[in-house]
This record gives C-alpha cells, structure tokens and sequence, in this order.
C-alpha cells in the first residue's frame, strides 16, 4: 500500500484514483450489510460474481459491495450505477437476469420497485416516495463505497477534509468552525459538539488526552450507528481525526458493542488500512501530528453507553456509572481528559468541514443538519430514514414510511428507546428538533423510530422498557434498582387485571423519585416511557384497572380467544395448540376450552382464515 | 482446558486497553464459557483479585459461568421485535426445548437465550442461532429451524454446484496463466503455486472451484502456518496490500484475465479467499502499473 509522506503524496493518491476510475462503466451494487446478508444478499454477491467472471465481463460491467442503504423492507435489493436502476427483493434468478439486461444495457421492466398507492413502476431509486423524501447527507455515502476498501472512500473525496485542516488550519479554528455549525450530538442528549471540543482543547496541555467514539448502540429498535459502522466506517476514523487534531488529543478509543461483529470487522479493517496509508499513527503526512485509535469491544451491557460507565469499561471494569462532576473532560479514562462523542456526530463531521461551514448551517430548521432514523415497527417501509433537523414527524411515517404496514391504523411512535417517549398520532406534525420531542415528552435519543397501530397496548410497551430497564440496571444506586423493579411490578399489576387507582398514584410518585435522586442517566430518564403514556393514553391505563379490558388485545390476563364461523375446520389450530385446548370435528367450526387456553396466541398466528377473535 | 493457553492469551492482550474483558472474551471463543480455573489464572497473571475478575464475568451479560450448549440460540428482544411478537418466539423455544431462556437442554444440544437487539430490527421477529439469522420469524417456524440448528446448517444437495464456480487466475507480475490442466481438482486445472515456509519449499495444487478448499501439496503443511507463495513461471513472491480480514495474515492477490482479482489469505487453514471486480485500476507494488493493464 502507498505509504503517504505528505500532502503531495496524498494529493497525488487521490488524483490517481479520480483519474483511473471509469464511472461511466456500469457498476452492480450490492448492500450486504449484517441485514443485507440476513436476508440472502451474499447469494446475490455470489451469482453476480460468478456471472461476470464465467462470461467475461470483468471491466464491461462492475461490482461493489457496500454497506446498508437504508430501505431494509426491500432487501436483498441492487442498485445500478449510473443509471441509478433500483431493484427491490432480488432473488438468484433475477440477479442473472439482471446481468443479461444489463450486458444490452436495458432494463428488467418485471422486477422493478412497483408504488402500491399508483400502481407505477418506479426506475430510478431517487424517484421512490421512500428516497425522494430524504436528505441523505451521510447514508448516500454508503452507496459509493466499499466498506473495506479504503481507496473507494478516498475516491470520494474521503480523509480531504482532514487533510486540508491539517496543514491549513489551526485547530482553534477548526473548533471555531465546529461550534459556528451549530452541530450537536448525536447520541441524543444534543449537546454542543464544538463546545465539548473547546473543553478538551482547554483542559491541560501535554500528553495524554483521549477522544472516544461511542458505538455501544443499545437503545432496543436502534441501528443508525451499526449501518454508518458497517458501510463506512472510514468516515468515523476522519472524523475522530479532525476530532484530535482540534483538541489535542493522542489516543483515541471505539467503544463497539459485541452484539454487531460485521460492524467490528470493518472498523478493524479500516484502522489497518489508514494505517498502513500513513494516515493514523506517528507524524501523520510529515506534519508531525500523532494520533491513533485503539477498538475495545463492549460485552453486553446497556448501560456503558452512559459516558462515565463506558469509560470504565474502557479500563477493563465493571461498567458501573459514577456521579458527574468530575465531568469525562475533567477526570476521563486513566484519569485523563477524555472527550465522548457518538457514531453518527464523529461522522458528521467530515461532512460539516467538507465545504464551508455556512453551506452546512443551510441544512435543517430549529437545529442544523440532519438526523438518521431506524423507522421500525408497524410501518410499511421498514428502514433507516435520513431527514433534515425540523422535519415534521408525520412526513417521516407517511410520505417516507408510507404509513401503517397492517390494517389497523398508527396510534404513536416511540423515540428515544428507553429514554424517551410515546408521541401520539395527534401530534405527529410536530417538527424534529432536540426541543421540540422534548417538550412532548419524549427525547431525540439516538434515533430510534418504533411505530406503534392500534394492535400495540401502551401498558405493554411502558411495562416492556420497565422490564428491560430493571435488567439493564446496574444495581450500584438504590433508587434505579430499587425503582425500575417497583415500577416494573405495578405495570405488570395493572397489565395482569389486579391494577388499581392506587397503582397509577404510586407509579407517578415513584417515576418523579427517579427522575430527581438516580446517579446517571439511565435512572433518570428510565420513567419517560411511563410518563409519556400516562400523559397520552391515560385512558388506556383507565380501561385495564377499571373495566379490566385491554383494547388492544395484547395483555394475557385481561383477554380471550374465541373461533368465528370463518372457521373452516382445518384444524391448523389444534396441531398448533400448546395447551390442546382446541378441540372440533374435521371440517366443523372448532372451540377452544377457556380453561385450558393460556393465551399465548399460536392459532391466532396460523389461522389462514381470521377465525380466531381476540376478547 | 489448558493453562498454558490461557496464559497466552492474557499475555496477548497485555498493555491494551479494556485488556480484561477481551480477555475473558477469548477464553469464552474457545471454551463457550469461563470456567472457574482459567478465570484463577486470570487472576494471577493479571495481578488483578479474583473477586475483580468475578465481578467483570458477572456484570457483562456476553459472559457465562455455566458451561453452555453446543448450539446457541438468541431471540431478539428488541422493541421493533417486541411489537412484531417476538415474546411468542420465545414461548414457543421454550415449548419445543422445555427449557426457560438463560438454560441449557440437559444432552447440552441447545442453550436458549434473549437478546436485547441484534440491531437488524427491519427483519424482526430476528432469531440468531450460532451465527446465522433467522428473519421475520413467525411462532409456527420454531419447530422447523430447530433441526436446521441441530444439523450444523449443512447444505441442501444442489447447493454445491451453485455456490461453487470455476475461476481462472494470471501471474500479475508476469501475466503468465498460473493454470495447471495436467493435473486437474475436482475436475477443473488446478491453481498450481510454490511455497515456502520455515525454509521449506515445494510445490501446491489449489482447486480452481471458488469456495472449494481442496488443494494436495509436496508436503504437509500443518494449519496456522503462514506461507508465501510464488508464481512457478517467474518465481516472484506474491504479495497484496490486503490483510485478510478474517485472521489479519497478508493475503495474496491473483489477477483474472479481463480484470479484477482473487485474493487467498497466506494463512494455512484460514480458506478466506475474496474476489474483488469493483474496477479500481490499482497500482502494483512492483511494476509501478495498474493491474488492469497489465492483464488487460
């Protein structure tokens, strides 16, 4: 590998690359990120390979592999350059075709994206409602490159923007720029990036100072992070860069959650790669500046994504988080000052400092830029959506996710994971911004995105994040372990039909304890899941302590299964049956013994024939 | 289990930071849990007290002090999983197994286990078994994915045959064909190379079937050896820039006629091998030309 003595060479590098690359050449792209391949995209890398070497068509047609593009409900899906062709759900027979076509330079006109809503065949993937209505600032990138192959990224314009700071500007200026953009963290608490930088940067001078990246992404329904991990992961490492040369700083750390091993090995791949181009490590380009990134994988607890936990964990501990003050700029990892930004805000900020600083602050309303978010759940476009800060949250769900994915409508959406809150359906054309999912209740959070229709009951929801949040506990402060158990036992109370008025008194009395008296902030924010309903859907809370009903036919205790006369008499149920509660003559409507039945569902699940009704 | 191993371990991650948790990550790769010796010598050679070593091996949730069943399955838990009935998943896991999540079936087949989010939340209900994930699972598919488990995945006949296909590989240094039609693999010319490793030399034959691993060489080449290989008509090492990213041994880069290449990690036993058509006209090390010109 070139091995990059100074900005010549790597001016040189890059020149070689734009000029040796023919984009004019059709390229085939394949997303094989960890969803990708989940869902058979290495089939489709396979049969594309196979197909280009067995006829020959090695620079006649192109193939990359990149990380996720975003619309996960339409994987495996290709995607050809330049034309731009979108092709959703391919399987190994249409990958081939897809090559015949593409040799004639034509079109498979049968396996393309189809509009349910027009019935119009869609060619191009920007033309897609899902796409047309993104700003995709940072996840287009993911498109252009090869994940593992660091060329691809310096092709596009990758590590310029480092480069450029390096030997032109001086890294009070660098924060400057950062802090005029307006950038905030990601992770979701949203505070100002350029400000955290000035704090390291002024904390003392001399060797030593640490800047981490935070790729513990455990907020549940969350996977922002993994896909900018997954598909470039040489974005983090500039951004970690500019982060070090800015405030001084000569080690840094990726904290990465073992639960996304895809993720792992790329972010490996890529620091052995800048490595070995000389641009981490000792005098990077001759300029004198040292910096390089260690990666510490996590081992599955949710609460090192709290700042000081991670820094424990960092040192080998127990992920146990202490109070602030000392903040981490203070007192960080060894007793050094550490800076701790999240994946998507390290990067930001090659795309912040790429051009001027004034053309970002262009992007989004109330806050700039823009925010990546995993729109799961009841939805029908399944996937990570990018939009411009300010953006209402109903064009999210409708005209991007194209609303509800069943028959039954939209109730709320969930932001924030465990942290944050239910939001309403009567309030979706409230905008995205730090302040405004605030004053709902809820959070940004790091950009979980779960919709919820009218199958999904809210005591549920609020009783699963109690659930996972009395897990997740570290136990060190009373109030939290203590807390998040009590409160998990009186939502299963009122979940089970033994709730009363007294139970919604208590809740909302413990849920302030929390909030004001637990260390960090997985104690304090663990109540919003509850607030946020109580606030929104009280009636809901009302109807399973007073009328011991739940309207939306989830909790166990409070429901029953019966068979309608759509029965058929198949008999799936009966085979399906764990309890062998079902009972009926072949072809005659069955009956289930209500006695026996633990409501689990499982005839529900089969029945072809909507014969199984829920009480 | 041996102490020997564990203190190679302990002394490989030596200086890094968060040494002990990759620490005690290894001996779980190996062992499937931490058994209470190998954590005693943790102990000793860290110079960290066992109560510490303990207290780490209780606090993250990746870690087991219980041995765990050859098979590992993880339903997700995650709330885009949650709302989609993931409960149900594991309800009926936990039928089909009679075992509750956190155990292990007693003829230590199968350990049941929930996961707070895998991150694939699009493909939900998502259930992870030894590495490979299962997607938008419904309750009644249970009792179908547990034998594919049991099995070790083995592939469905006809399988092969679409996976596996011919390539054809050039000398990037000499643009010779490094194809040997005299001795042919699996019915296809063999991929003919030297190697040398601890001043050993001799001659290998590699099966041309991309993702076949049979190969015969002039000696037996014990597994984990790293060897260099070399074109048999010009004699030039052949080297990548690439490390391989499975095992980090450098990888070696073959050209195919047309353009794009093949790389084969150097390390025995590895089998990764990659094939790269994405049209960079990168430049080789030693001819200062792109590749694609050389063979194009």
């Amino acid at each position: 590998m070139d091995y990059l003595r100074s900005r010549e060479d790597f001016t040189a590098l890059q020149k070689r690359l734009y000029s040796d690359y023919n984009a004019d050449i059709p390229t085939i792209i394949i997303p094989a990120g960890t969803c990708g391949q989940a869902s058979g995209a290495s089939d489709l890398v396979r049969t594309a390979q196979r197909e280009i070497i067995k006829r020959k068509l090695q620079g006649k047609i192109h193939l990359r592999i990149t990380g996720c593009h975003g619309f996960c409900e339409m994987e495996p899906s290709v995607l050809i350059e330049p034309a731009g062709t979108f092709y959703p759900r391919v399987d190994i027979t249409g990958m081939k075709r897809i090559i015949d076509a593409l040799v004639r330079a034509e079109v498979v006109e049968d396996l393309l994206f189809v509009d349910e809503e027009t019935g119009q065949k869609i060619t191009r993937q920007d033309d897609i409602p899902f796409y047309r209505h993104q700003s995709r600032l940072l996840l287009s990138q993911n498109e252009k490159i090869d994940p593992l192959d660091v060329y691809d990224y310096l092709r596009v314009s990758g590590y310029s923007a480092f480069v450029r700071l390096l030997t032109d500007m001086e890294p009070r200026q660098v924060i400057k720029e950062v802090k005029d953009s307006g950038l905030r963290g990601r992770g979701g608490a949203g505070f100002p990036t350029g400000l955290k930088w000035e704090f390291l940067s002024d904390a003392a001078d001399g060797k030593g100072k640490y800047i981490v990246c935070n790729a513990d992404e455990g907020d549940p329904g969350a996977y922002m992070d993994r896909s900018l991990l997954e598909g470039n992961p040489h974005s983090i490492v500039e951004g970690m860069l500019i982060g070090a040369y800015a405030t001084g700083a000569d080690q840094g750390v990726m904290y990465v959650r073992t639960e996304y091993p895809l993720a792992i090995k790329h972010l490996n791949n890529a620091l052995k790669q800048s490595r070995a181009l000389g641009l981490l490590g000792r005098n990077i380009l001759g300029t004198g500046f040292s910096f390089d990134i260690s990666l510490v994988k996590g081992a599955g607890a949710f609460v090192c994504g709290e700042e000081t936990a991670l820094m424990r964990s960092i040192e080998g501990k127990m992920g146990e988080p202490r109070q602030r003050p000392p903040f981490p700029v203070q007192k960080g990892i060894h007793g050094k000052p550490t800076l701790i930004n999240n994946v998507e805000t390290w990067a930001n900020i090659p795309v912040v400092l790429k051009n001027s600083v004034q053309e970002y602050t262009k992007i989004g309303r109330m806050n700039t830029g823009t925010k990546i978010f995993s729109l799961v759940g009841k939805i029908k476009n399944t996937g990570l959506v990018e939009v411009p800060m300010g953006t209402p949250i109903s064009k999210i769900i409708y005209d991007i996710g194209g609303g509800q994915s069943g028959k039954a409508g939209i109730k709320a959406v969930q932001t924030g994971g465990p942290s944050g809150g239910c939001i309403p359906e009567k309030m979706f054309d409230i905008p995205i911004s730090y302040e405004s999912l605030a004053q709902a209740g809820s959070i940004m959070g790091s950009g979980g995105m779960i919709v919820m229709d009218e199958n999904t009951c809210m005591i549920d929801v609020a009783k699963y994040f109690m659930n996972f949040l009395k897990d997740e506990s570290c136990g060190k402060c009373f109030p939290c372990r203590k807390g998040t158990q009590r409160m998990f036992e009186l939502l299963d109370d009122i979940a089970s039909g033994r709730g009363t008025l007294d139970h919604l008194k208590t809740l909302e009395e413990l849920a302030l304890v929390l909030k004001d008296v637990t260390m960090c902030g997985l104690g304090q924010t663990a109540p919003n899941p509850v607030l946020s309903t109580l606030k929104y859907f009280r009636d809901e809370y009302l109807e399973h302590i007073e009328h011991k009903r739940c309207p939306a036919g989830v909790c166990k205790g409070l429901i029953s299964f019966t068979i309608n006369d759509l029965c058929t008499g198949c008999g799936a149920c009966v085979k399906a049956c764990p309890e062998q509660a079902i009972t009926g003559e072949k072809k005659q409507r069955h009956v289930i013994d209500q006695d026996r039945c633990s409501r689990c569902g499982a005839c529900r699940s089969i029945c072809k024939f909507e014969a199984i009704e829920i009480h | 289990m041996s102490p020997e191993y564990i203190k190679e371990i302990v002394s490989n991650h030596k200086g890094e930071l968060g040494a002990l948790i990759s620490i005690l990550e290894d001996i779980q790769d190996r062992y499937h849990y931490l058994p209470e010796e190998a954590l005693r010598i943790v102990a000793g050679e860290t110079g960290r007290s066992l109560v510490d070593i303990y207290g780490v091996a209780t606090f993250y949730k990746a870690f087991s002090l219980k041995p765990r069943g050859k098979h590992h399955i993880s339903v997700c838990m995650g709330t885009a999983c949650h709302v989609r009935s993931a409960p149900g998943i594991v309800d009926e896991f936990t039928l089909q197994l009679g075992l509750r999540p956190g155990e292990t079936t007693q003829d230590g087949e199968f350990t049941l286990e929930t996961v707070n989010c895998l991150g694939t939340c699009a493909l939900g209900p998502i259930v992870l078994a030894d590495g490979h994930y299962f997607s938008n699972v419904k309750r009644q598919d249970v009792k179908k994915i547990l034998p594919k488990i049991k099995s070790g995945f083995v592939e469905e006949p006809g399988d092969r045959e679409d996976r596996l296909f011919p390539v054809e590989v050039y000398c990037p240094h000499c643009n010779h064909s490094l194809m040997d039609e005299q001795n042919p693999i699996e019915d296809y010319p063999a991929i003919s190379l030297g190697y040398s490793f601890n001043e050993m030399r001799g001659w290998v034959r590699m099966s041309s079937l991309y993702g076949s691993h049979c190969l015969e060489s002039e000696h037996p080449i014990a597994a984990d050896t790293t060897v260099k290989l070399f074109c048999p008509q010009c004699h030039a090492e052949l080297v990548g820039k690439t490390a391989c990213f499975d095992c980090g041994s450098p990888m070696v880069k073959l050209g195919f006629l047309g353009g794009g290449s093949l790389l084969m990690c150097t390390l025995w036993g590895c089998n990764n091998s990659e094939i790269s058509l994405n049209g960079h006209h990168r430049r080789d090390e030693h001819t200062g030309e792109s590749r694609e010109h050389i063979l194009g």
